[in-house]
């Protein structure tokens, strides 16, 4: 028989072949191509041999074209039975290697949780002012000075009234007007309300049903109120509220701020209720309880007990605009009519250059945070840096599973080689493991379902929620959500441990695992040390705000705040306040005052030398009695005491340090005797003392100490401060309280400890502590798991070493360290670059930071030594496990 | 099944197979094929033949051994469906009362030794 020669042929046909048809149809047909040339060759000439396998070849392309389809068994990835199967395996896998299984969903679990948390803020924060029927086409106005950085909410008062008159653009407007706040009164029920002066375009605008009442005219005339049911039950119990007349006395109780800061009462007359809100918990950003027709203003204009704004186009600080644009209108539109607005009123006013009015979307209102808003909210940015923690966080978790998983990839060799030769295809092993990533993930939210209950509370429970009213209510919404979640978390863990374990060769994986190695540990220590230095810069950061918090808290304002309790007077006498509380027996001193020093508040006034035209000086000004400052013991540096209230006290004032300065002065004792000129009312008024410079603004705000006055004007003292000596407080507090059960039958007494108040001023910094400690928490417990997950599996993979070194004499101390190096240079390099990391990106913020503490080595120390300590710990649970075993159990086998 | 007729050709190459079975492939039809008609057949052809009757249900595959002489590679073994079987005894049928029923004049003489 003749030898075929094959290396005649050209190798196009097979390589063309190869190409375009199916593995199994290729084989088939370059095999027959060749067996037919090979049966020719041995009858003909191989020329006429190759002349025929050239017609064999073009008669194939049609057939090979239409692609026969794979005729082995169907590996097809969605069958029931390989599902089955895929989910047995991983299940099995999960309970054989309880430990890994653990560390990846707690880890998982944990992160999720976090995320989960956010996802219920934004949904709780998205459920507001859902119920109004016209919301995409109301918008709220807002002014804009030129010299603000972001919007006021408020606009001038006048603005309603034009818009309404002389743009056809806009639907109807409508304000609400600050101001309304204090009590109402029917037959002997006290109920104290907070509100707004607004018109019937309110009902229009906004989607708000009347339990009774009709809500087209039901602020329509003047002295007519809308009520909420809570209200109504209150003050009205099972009376029929509507047409019924109350007496109101407002306090000037501001809207947003729950305690106190009220002025004298001032009786209003006798309203008519007209409307009560249907009880259906509205969810909005406008919270009152109470509506007061505008029309009832002109009254209180006429007896000068609110001041008029209607032609102010000046304030613009006091009303809020909200108007309904033609649906066939554009924001833009509006823009354009406001900016017409602001030409024609404002060109006449010099200082308002610049001056803008600005249409906002209603739905933006519960995500900006502007000036003179209407209530508390967290603004979105907010959410942007909380989003970017828990992304973090998350992403540590997911390199956790993706890096034991990858480094396990030995247990799950021989069955990916198994089940690669049982014909499996690469994308069914991926869909294998993601299956099981999946899986896991499921697991992990089942757990963080349960984690997110017991964090729940602890966030609601957060100083900052009782202005935030976060509820956090998981709808089908949410938990849709979460389940996405769940699933996107699965593939983004699993995707790099399905394709890598899914590339394993059989031929290998089966024959000789030893040629198997984990790969090199470098891209895992990497991401181990990229964990680290996360959960350091969280630890430090943490630890930074607590000792700033600390130092707010052992702040010396250089006055007594000991055994001092504030009392708001609430409106009623002073004099008669102070001489009632005077004696009860445990109180020692007693003084009174406008503003408590340091919590926030200020009030302003300008100075000048009397008959000059020189610019006013700004300070602060502080309305005290004569003894305030030796109950609070400031020094007094120069002079004497303010003088007792009565006829001539209003004439004198002390001023601090830093007024003596701003005025021109060197030394305190230069400035008795001066007379100084008051902006506002031009009387003069002659300095008589110099007190030591004490806090008077916030920490928070401001480092410098301003130039301050303390002016005797008992009118508007709002506080008693009370000294109570020595122990008994409690027996002296609840003599006050029955003490002010007599001077004021109807308001409950109000106090505070003194040195408590100006704690709660820091409290919205342990919330940060609290949040970053959290996160901390979360990144070095997630870091700690990883670490875990390696220590383990080396510890394992070791074994028979370790075996063999003890065997041959080595101790258990150079086995621990044999073990944990690797370990211990990640920590080390994690610090490394995380201690100086941490102090750049805090020193940021801090700089910026009045009163701050500075950004020592001890923190960074502190840290590094919480993160080597809980380092250790993790490496030293494995690393002492496998060194102390007996090297006859790891070697018996072999 | 997609369509029950059946081609000339493909009525052939069926017949092969069940004539070549256990050993029909497209080789060994071609070959058979080349020396019953004396025509050259090509391979291709005759795969593309039975790639439409695999289609039709009426012939199964499976992958054989592999050859030296095919370099190695497997071969795909060809054998009749019941649904094939089917259609040739029609085929057949229709053929032979066909043929019973020619009257012995109507076909003219031919010498079939030539």
């Amino acid at each position: 028989m003749k030898k075929p020669e094959n290396s005649l042929l050209p190798k196009w046909p097979e390589k063309l072949f190869t190409w375009i048809c199916h593995h199994d149809q290729a084989e088939e047909i370059i095999g027959d191509l060749q067996e037919r040339y090979h049966l020719r060759a041995q009858r003909m000439s191989p020329g006429k041999a190759r002349n025929y396998y050239f017609k064999d070849v073009l008669a194939y392309i049609p057939s090979a074209v239409l692609k026969r389809k794979s005729s082995s068994k169907p590996t097809f990835t969605l069958y029931p039975d390989m599902i089955n199967n895929y989910f047995k395996v991983a299940f099995r896998n999960l309970l054989r290697h309880k430990a890994f299984s653990f560390i990846n969903i707690f880890g998982l679990a944990v992160a999720m949780s976090v995320c989960m948390l956010i996802i219920l803020m934004l949904a709780d924060q998205r459920s507001y002012d859902q119920f109004h029927v016209n919301k995409d086409s109301i918008y709220r106005i807002l002014s804009k000075p030129k010299e603000a950085s972001q919007p006021y909410a408020t606009t001038p008062f006048p603005l309603v009234s034009t818009l309404k008159k002389e743009y056809a653009n806009i639907d109807e407007a409508t304000q609400l007007f600050s101001g309304v706040g204090g009590d109402a009164v029917y037959k002997q029920q006290v109920v104290e309300m907070r509100g707004f002066f607004t018109d019937p375009a309110f009902f229009t605008i906004f989607s708000y049903e009347l339990a009774q009442g009709n809500s087209q005219n039901a602020l329509a005339e003047p002295n007519s109120m809308v009520i909420t049911g809570e209200v109504a039950r209150r003050l009205f119990n099972n009376e029929n509220p509507i047409g019924k007349t109350v007496q109101f006395t407002d306090r000037g109780l501001h809207y947003l701020q729950k305690s106190g800061k009220d002025s004298p009462p001032v009786s209003w007359g006798n309203f008519t209720i007209t409307g009560i809100i249907a009880d259906k918990n509205y969810k909005s950003h406008l919270a009152f309880d109470v509506l007061v027709s505008s029309a009832s203003l002109q009254a209180l204009y006429r007896d000068n007990k609110i001041i008029n704004l209607t032609d102010k186009w000046e304030d613009h600080h006091q009303t809020w605009t909200y108007v309904l644009l033609d649906p066939t209108k554009t924001q833009s539109d509006l823009n354009a009519s406001l900016q017409q607005v602001v030409r024609q009123k404002y060109t006449s006013l010099k200082e308002f250059d610049g001056f803008q009015l600005i249409g906002q979307k209603f739905s933006d209102i519960n995500t900006d945070l502007l000036s003179n808003e209407i209530t508390y909210r967290l603004p979105l940015m907010i959410y942007y840096f909380l989003s970017v923690l828990a992304i973090v966080i998350m992403v540590s978790a997911c390199l956790n599973y993706t890096n034991l998983s990858v480094a396990r990839a030995l247990t799950r060799a021989k069955e990916i080689g198994v089940r690669k030769v049982n014909g499996a295809k690469r994308k069914d092993l991926i869909f294998q493991f993601l299956s099981e990533s999946i899986m896991t993930a499921l697991l992990s939210l089942l757990m963080a379902i349960i984690l997110l209950t017991l964090i729940k509370p602890a966030f609601k429970g957060l100083w900052i929620n009782q202005f935030l009213h976060f509820e956090l209510e998981s709808t089908l919404v949410v938990y849709l959500l979460f389940f996405g979640l769940a699933l996107l978390i699965g593939i983004i863990a699993g995707v790099y441990p399905a394709l890598h374990l899914s590339g394993f060769q059989p031929v290998y994986v089966l024959k000789n695992l030893d040629r198997m190695r984990p790969g090199k540990l470098g891209m895992r220590k990497v991401l181990s040390v990229f964990q680290f230095v996360i959960s350091l810069f969280f630890i430090t950061s943490s630890i930074l705000i607590y000792k700033q918090f600390q130092h707010f808290l052992e702040f010396d304002y250089k006055f007594n705040t000991n055994n001092i309790i504030n009392i708001e007077l609430q409106g009623n006498d002073y004099q008669k306040v102070s001489a009632q509380l005077r004696s009860i027996p445990g109180v020692s001193a007693i003084s009174a005052t406008d503003i408590i020093p340091a919590t926030g508040t200020s009030n302003g006034i300008g100075l000048r030398k009397p008959g000059t035209e020189a610019e006013f000086t700004n300070m602060w000004i502080l309305h005290t009695d004569e003894k305030f400052i030796d109950n609070l013991q400031i020094k007094l540096l120069a002079g004497k005491h303010l003088p007792a209230s009565g006829e001539s006290a209003d004439r004198f004032i002390l001023v601090n340090e830093s007024a003596v300065k701003e005025l021109g002065y060197t030394h305190p004792s230069q400035i008795i005797g001066q007379t100084l000129e008051v902006n506002w009312n031009k009387e003069v008024v002659e300095v008589i003392g110099v007190v030591e410079n004490f806090r008077y603004k916030l920490l928070l705000n401001t480092n410098e100490i301003g130039p301050l006055v303390l002016h005797n004007q008992p009118e508007n003292f709002k506080y008693v401060n009370v000294q109570v000596a020595g122990n008994g407080l409690n027996g002296t507090i609840s003599k006050i309280e029955d003490t002010w059960k007599n001077i004021d039958p109807i308001h409950p007494l109000k106090y505070e400890f003194f040195d408590e108040q100006l704690a709660a001023t820091h409290q919205g910094i342990l919330d940060v502590v609290s949040v970053i400690g959290f996160i901390a928490f979360l990144a070095i417990t997630i870091a700690c798991l990883g670490m875990l997950g390696m220590a383990t599996y080396t510890a394992e993979r070791k074994m028979k070493e370790v075996g063999i070194r003890k065997v041959l004499g080595a101790g258990n101390m150079g086995i621990m360290l044999l073990l944990s190096r690797g370990f211990l240079t990640i920590l080390f390099i994690s610090v490394l670059i995380g201690a100086p990391l941490s102090y750049m990106a805090n020193n940021v913020w801090l700089q910026n930071f009045p009163n701050r503490v500075d950004f020592g080595l001890d923190i960074l120390l502190l840290g590094s030594a919480l993160l080597f300590t809980l380092g250790i710990v993790t490496i030293g649970s494995q690393t002492i496990r496998v060194s102390r075993t007996n090297p006859v159990d790891s070697l018996r086998m072999d | 099944m997609r369509r029950s007729d059946l081609g000339e050709f493909e009525e052939v190459v069926l017949l092969t197979v069940a004539v070549l079975t256990p050993n029909a492939y497209s080789v060994m039809i071609a070959e058979e094929l080349e020396s019953a008609t004396g025509n050259t057949v090509s391979t291709g052809a005759v795969h593309a033949a039975l790639q439409r009757l695999e289609d039709k249900g009426m012939v199964n595959s499976y992958m054989g051994e592999a050859t030296k002489e095919r370099g190695g590679r497997r071969k795909r073994l060809f054998t009749v469906t019941p649904a094939g079987s089917r259609i040739l005894h029609d085929v057949r049928s229709v053929r032979e009362s066909l043929w019973g029923r020619i009257l012995p004049q109507a076909l003219p003489k031919i010498d079939m030794a030539r």
